[in-house]
């Protein structure tokens, strides 16, 4: 394939701080994970019972997907943050590959790239080489992280090598929807969709009772093939053929796609649309509705539909509590002194919905920046649209969003338990509780809005923060970190209803700094250039 | 005596190391076409974005329709119309939806105009941005720009991407858009645009203002090249003759670069020697360039050397 080699030192080139970042993240998690396995599960006869509790408690295993042997801390690191990690990675790898296809596409680099003596399909083999490349550095870390720790050589690889194969599946996921859509955003929201879509259905599968008819289901879920190959449990190599076959299909079906449709566009030719435009376009809040309400109606679907079958897991609690009294003690971990497991779950669920919705918001907020990037902004600035109408227009969506969300994922949650138990009363409660910890969402708002105002070089600090508190709520509490580090997320102040009780102070302090955090970037936005 | 539309004293603008303008100094009368000529990267789309209240300088002032470009930016908008060099549509939107919208966002379009403008320029508001050709982007964005009633015309390139007719096209409206009194200043690097659309121009170089005038006077500041063909040889003296550049001389052939005061001088000379054919060609904008850039022209042109 001509041009292969120099697009390939070219993607890792644009790409090595990205990938860099998430391999070492990723690395370290699984790692740091068996090495607190003492200190998190303790010892002899207790081990043993906290062992057995967990195996059972359908709250971890939705979360965390199906225990094998707990008895190693390899065998505890690969269930508890396996499928997490592995999960995280196929995030890298998707939007790796959507960076270096469709999003270079989208702004016109690979059509400089195609002018010169390149094969057609050499972007897209080396945008999938290189997430594939890095998928591969983040399996020999984990691998050789854990056999330096000790931990048996053959789980080991099974746990490194089905990590890096999971990672692989979404490459090719991406490397197809970013043939389907025309633009890296909506690329973006396909890959991401079929992740949570495949995230929820693995969630109940392993949540339901083992009995079930629906428990088979996890076999259909790619990001359950790693844990499922049993690393350090009697390993099932050949399931580790599943997530490669289906790489290559996926793969093969992208170039496929790629060679039928016209450069620049997606597979559909793009229709016309009218000549004049409707009333409900004509202003800046008009115009940032339409270019938003596809994320913002996708992400709404999503997050309901995903609440909606985590909640349906609500029915199979209460008989927990009866046979594992110790299960509370996990659970004080996962969701904050619940004295009910129900409650404990709810607690749990809404503390990462939270993170979601928070990377919601930020990315409807960064449209901002995009239409600068792109020179839209100085369009609609050259008109008599005041700045900060302009600003407000798209940050007064990604609040609105984000409030409206927390509080409908926190309806659908209860959803199930009001309908299946007639606890309709759970229906407020619930969404209360959405809404309570939609502050903590409010501030990582305003740290995009005021890094954007001041320093919009530093966007991507607002990830940061994110994925540090997505990583905190996850696998915080087996990592054995300092409890100010755990503590360090825009959501601690905040009170974890209905675990503890509603307090409106911090609440309404959140609030504030989070207005005080936009007002403050808004005036930075004033001020400053405007870039393109 | 004319009011001023836009009056800029001693604008600076810095983006890190590179000086973008250097104490620009410059004036666009009420009612006039300004040309605003200079190579890639002179400073012209600097000037224009200062202009819209999107860059700030850092020193200098700049008054645009008797306002502040920057304080009172939303207000000042409503009377001008900006095109872009490069535009960029959103790819959802139509070329109608946008032109609709940037009127609406302007204060206003008159839609009589607007269709007028569609079907001169042959545009088919129906098509998604992404589909459109970069000329065709262009022309949504001169639609747009044109069928607002502005008092000014702030238009940065607007030809970049025009195919010859319809760059005629673009001609015309502009000087319909001249004899109903509105300002123009027209950004380019293309001299044949300047020359048969402005009444004045600046040249800029390096973020500079370096020659401004009226077309006549910038003439006048060149030479004039001058091809004859006398009776008889051409006497070697004639060489010499002050006010005469680069001649080359061909038997009977004369060829030469000739200085506006040094012309009548010249032509007295070979009238008494007996022309047979004589060919004198006025200077292009082109030549004007040259004289102006040719430091450019022997260096790479575009980017700025570190201030
Ligand atoms: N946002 C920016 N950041 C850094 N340098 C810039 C920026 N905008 C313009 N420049 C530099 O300023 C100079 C003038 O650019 P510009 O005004 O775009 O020139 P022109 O429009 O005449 O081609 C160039 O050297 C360009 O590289
Ligand atoms: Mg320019």
């Amino acid at each position: 394939m001509s041009g292969l080699g120099d697009l390939l030192r070219l993607t890792v080139r644009r790409n090595r701080w990205f990938y860099l970042a998430w391999v070492l993240a990723l690395g370290i998690t699984p790692v740091m994970t068996a090495s607190a396995y003492e200190a998190v599960v303790g010892t002899g006869v207790k081990r043993d019972v906290l062992i057995a509790t967990l195996v059972g408690n359908p709250t971890m295993r939705a979360m965390l997907g199906p225990p094998f042997d707990l008895s190693t801390p390899g065998g505890f690191s690969a269930w508890r943050v396996g499928t997490f990690t592995a999960t995280m990675a196929c995030i890298m790898t998707a939007l790796g590959v959507i960076r270096s296809t469709r999003a270079d596409e989208e702004e016109g680099r690979t059509e400089l790239v195609r002018a010169g003596s390149v094969d057609r399909r050499a972007p897209l083999t080396a945008a999938v080489l290189v997430a594939l490349g890095a998928a591969t550095v983040l399996g020999v870390l984990i691998a050789a992280g854990l056999i330096a720790q000790g931990e048996a050589a053959s789980g080991s690889v099974a746990y490194g090598l089905g990590t890096t194969l999971v990672a692989a599946v979404f490459a090719g996921v991406a490397a197809v929807t970013a043939q389907i859509t025309a633009s890296a955003r909506a690329a973006r929201g396909m890959a991401m969709g079929a992740l949570g879509t495949m995230y929820a259905v693995r969630a109940v599968a392993d949540g339901v009772s083992d009995s079930s008819a629906l428990r088979p289901l996890h076999w259909g879920v790619p990001i359950e093939w790693m844990a499922l190959a049993r690393p350090y449990a009697g390993e099932r190599w050949w399931v580790l053929a599943l997530p490669a076959v289906l790489t290559l299909v996926l793969v093969l079906a992208a170039y496929r796609l790629e060679a039928v449709r016209d450069h620049g566009s997606g597979l559909r030719a793009t229709a016309s649309g009218r000549p004049r435009a409707k009333a409900s376009l004509l202003s800046p809040e008009g115009l940032a509705w339409r270019l938003q309400r596809g994320s913002v109606i996708g992400w709404t679907l999503g997050m309901m539909l995903f609440a909606f079958a985590m909640g349906s897991l609500s029915g199979s609690m209460g008989d927990m509590l009866k046979e594992a009294p110790v299960l509370e003690e996990i659970f004080r971990r996962m969701g904050q002194d619940a004295s009910d497991l129900v409650d404990a779950f709810y607690t749990a669920m809404l503390g990462i919905v939270g993170v979601v919705v928070a990377v919601m918001a930020v990315q409807l907020f960064q449209r901002l920046g995009q239409e600068e990037r792109r020179q839209h902004a100085e369009t609609v600035l050259a008109t008599a649209v005041p700045r900060l109408r302009f600003a407000l227009s798209h940050i007064g969506i990604a609040v609105v969003a984000a409030t409206a969300l927390m509080a409908l994922v926190g309806l659908c949650l209860a959803l199930p338990e009001a309908i299946g138990q007639g606890h309709a009363d759970r229906l407020a409660q619930i969404a209360g509780a959405g809404l309570a910890l939609a502050p903590g969402v409010l501030l990582v708002l305003g740290l995009a809005v005021l890094l954007h105002g001041w320093l919009p070089r530093l966007d991507w600090l607002t990830w940061v923060v994110v994925f540090w508190s997505l990583f905190v709520i996850w696998v915080g509490g087996t990592l054995n970190l300092p409890e100010w580090m755990k503590r360090l997320t825009p959501w601690e102040p905040l009170p974890k209803i209905p675990a503890e009780p509603m307090d409106w102070l911090p609440v309404l302090a959140c609030v504030l700094v989070a207005l005080a955090l936009i007002a403050l970037g808004l005036l930075g936005y004033r001020r400053r250039d405007i870039r393109s | 005596m004319n009011m001023t539309a836009i009056e800029i004293r001693d604008l600076t603008k810095t983006f890190g190391p590179v000086k973008a303008l250097d104490n620009l100094t410059m004036d666009v009368a009420e009612g006039e076409v300004h040309g605003f000529l200079g190579p890639n990267g002179a400073g012209k789309s600097t000037t224009i974005r200062v202009l819209l209240g999107l860059l700030r300088q850092d020193s200098g002032t700049a008054r645009l329709l008797g306002g502040d470009p920057w304080k009172d930016a939303p207000a000042l908008h409503r009377r001008l119309a900006y095109v872009p060099g490069d535009v960029n549509l959103w790819p959802n939107l139509t070329g109608g939806e946008v032109i609709d919208l940037l009127g609406r966002l302007r204060g206003g379009l008159d839609p009589v105009r607007r269709d007028a403008l569609l079907e001169r320029f042959d545009l088919d508001p129906r098509k998604k941005g992404s589909t459109y050709s970069k000329g065709n982007r262009q022309k949504v964005a001169l639609v747009a720009a044109l069928s607002s009633d502005v008092e000014l015309l702030l238009l940065d390139e607007p030809t970049a991407g025009l195919d010859p007719l319809m760059e005629a096209e673009f001609r015309d409206v502009i000087h319909a858009e001249r004899t109903k009194g509105r300002t123009v200043l027209l950004s380019s690097h293309i001299l044949s645009e300047v020359e048969h659309l402005c009444d004045r121009v600046s040249i800029i170089r390096q973020g500079r203002i370096v020659e401004s005038g009226t077309l006549a006077e910038l003439r006048h500041l060149t030479r004039t090249a001058v091809t004859a063909e006398l009776a008889q040889p051409v006497p070697a003296e004639i060489a010499s003759l002050p006010g005469l550049h680069d001649v080359t001389i061909d038997g009977r052939r004369l060829d030469a670069q000739v200085d506006d005061t040094a012309l009548g001088d010249l032509l007295g000379r070979l009238s008494a020697l007996g022309v047979r054919t004589l060919t004198s060609a006025p200077p292009t904008l082109e030549e004007l360039f040259l004289r102006h850039y040719d430091d450019d022209i022997r260096e790479p042109a575009g980017e700025r050397e570190p201030a």
